[in-house]
């Protein structure tokens, strides 16, 4: 059964900023994702199997 | 839903002394449904008498068993085999995991017949057949064109129908209600599947490969990092709730966010809500995803079957999306004069799923080193190489074993001759254990429930990031990679 206090924070904004190290999650997961898959597509074309 | 689901994912992510995981069941079960399967490479025909539905108009002629050398049992005999066999090995499984077995088997009768029935009349031949072949062989005129595959459809809609308008009835049906366990089994068993598959255009399969790691790319670094920060950023959420979110909608709904639940710390109750929303999302997206993959991609099938491992959310729903798009694509295909080699679609969705779920564990380690070491760290907890074992969906293993045996069977044997049969029964249960999870999953979605647990706000994340992102840059990367490259041609 669900608890009155997990219903209430579903639909609750936390004033919680975001700290430096989820900034730093966020862009290096994007900037390392992208970056790969730049190196991938090339590869696929460059390079087909 | 909350509580079913919180009773049927705590169980599975709970280590039971003496007692195996719902992911170490499923391993056994399915390696045991295939290695009876394959004796038939040595001549032993161990699961001939499954039974098997063939598209019908005369529902007496619809049921047979599976293998030739079982041809004089009857129909419904091979399905009351087939319904014993299961009912003994999962409750076997239910045992070993903890479960209620009782309670299961006698739920089990109920679901069983009911998801079978869907399938019987998802191959009713106004349903099913495609080709004009196929219309002067059953003496009709029209038909839906789902393909026998339309049966899981059906599952799904009896399931939605028991769940939102007989609440009661689905929560007596509850123990045995167990989609997690009934993919993961399936999964294991379509190992050989893709494997023979793999064998035949081995060229092709490795090219495949390459577009699995760009999958893997996409859902862990780029989907999760923008769900991640709209759920913080735009909605407000705490890290608690936005993690496991940002999980269930980028990587693989019910594993993945229970996984980082576990990896953060965070309450229980939270990614149990979030595998409820991820669930009912999946239904929807196995409603309508395969039928635009048929009208917008029919000629780009493999970019429709990555792009469904990317945009389905759950394991179950997106194979089972797999399935489905590859019957509609094959018959729209083959209504245009081309005749694609059957498995290569849902292949390929399989492959791009599997490699995402793979990387769960690490993920999770990830996740579990940065919330220990940078954000919790007064707690005092060190994260362990060992989580990523513990986190590690073990079905996987069993996904490999199967793989590897019919890979070197098929390539170092020459055994392709018996192989095919043998796996054709393996596939006979694997379809049954998909047909159980599409019916599963219909019975967890109650709506109005998951409404009342307040997950307005998490859907509305949902929406936005599923229809805003992530189902276009699936698409776009699916056509980056897939794009061009077709299954090859039967015979």
């Amino acid at each position: 059964m669900t608890e009155p206090t997990i219903k209430d924070e579903a639909a609750q904004r936390f004033s919680e900023p975001l700290l430096p190290i989820e900034k730093k999650l966020i862009g290096w997961s994007l900037g390392i994702g992208v970056v790969a898959l730049v190196a991938l597509a090339a590869l696929n074309h460059f390079v087909p199997l | 839903m909350g509580a079913e689901m919180s009773d049927i994912a705590l169980s599975s992510a709970e280590k039971r002394p003496f007692r195996l995981t719902e992911d170490g069941s499923s391993v056994v079960v399915g390696l045991l449904f295939f290695a009876l399967a394959l004796a038939g490479v040595v001549g032993l025909d161990l699961l001939g008498w499954a039974a098997t539905t063939a598209v019908w108009v005369d529902p007496a002629k619809a049921l047979s068993a599976v293998s030739k050398s079982y041809a004089e049992l009857n129909g419904a005999l091979a399905l009351g085999a087939t319904f014993l066999a299961l009912l003994a090995t999962l409750s076997a499984a239910v045992w070993a995991t903890g479960g209620d077995v009782k309670r299961f088997a006698l739920a089990f009768v109920i679901v069983f017949a009911i998801a079978y029935a869907s399938w019987f009349i998802g191959s009713y031949a106004h349903l099913a057949a495609v080709t004009p072949a196929d219309y002067a062989k059953f003496g009709i005129d029209w038909s839906l064109k789902l393909t026998n595959e339309g049966g899981f459809v059906v599952a799904l809609v009896a399931g939605l129908v028991i769940a939102n308008l007989f609440p009661k009835f689905a929560e007596w049906l509850k123990e045995a209600i167990r989609p997690e366990l009934y993919i993961k089994i399936a999964i294991v068993i379509l190992g050989g599947f893709v494997a023979a598959t793999a064998a035949s255009k081995l060229t092709l399969a490795s090219s495949l490969l390459l577009r699995g790691v760009a999958a893997i790319i996409e859902a862990y670094l780029i989907y999760w990092a923008v769900v991640y920060f709209v759920a913080r950023k735009y909605f407000g959420f705490s890290r608690e709730w936005a993690a496991p979110l940002a999980s269930g909608i980028s990587i693989c709904g019910v594993s993945a966010a229970i996984a980082t639940g576990g990896a953060i710390r965070a309450r229980p109750q939270i990614p149990v809500i979030v595998s409820s929303l991820v669930v009912i999302f999946a239904v929807v997206e196995v409603l309508v995803l395969p039928f635009f993959a048929q009208t917008f991609l029919s000629h780009e099938p493999l970019v429709a079957a990555a792009w469904l491992g990317l945009a389905v959310k759950t394991d179950g729903a997106a194979i089972a999306a797999g399935g489905i798009a590859e019957g509609l694509l094959l018959s729209q295909a083959a209504a245009e004069g081309v005749k694609y080699e059957a498995g290569w679609i849902l292949s390929t969705t399989t492959t791009v799923k599997v490699f995402i779920d793979v990387f769960i564990g690490i993920w999770a380690f990830v996740l579990a080193y940065i919330w220990t070491n940078h954000i919790d760290r007064e707690k005092g907890e060190k994260a362990k190489l060992s989580e990523i074992w513990e986190r590690f969906p073990k079905f996987i293993l069993g996904f490999i074993v199967t793989f590897a045996i019919v890979l070197a069977l098929a390539l170092g044997g020459g055994l392709t001759q018996r192989l095919t049969p043998a796996l054709a029964e393996a596939n006979t249960f694997r379809v049954i254990f998909f047909i159980l999870t599409f019916f599963s999953i219909g019975v967890l979605s109650n709506f109005r429930k998951l409404w009342d647990d307040g997950v307005a706000r998490l859907a509305a994340v949902y929406l936005v990031s599923l229809f805003g992102f992530v189902i276009w840059v699936g698409l776009l990367i699916s056509w980056i990679f897939f794009a061009g490259v077709k299954p090859p041609l039967a015979g």
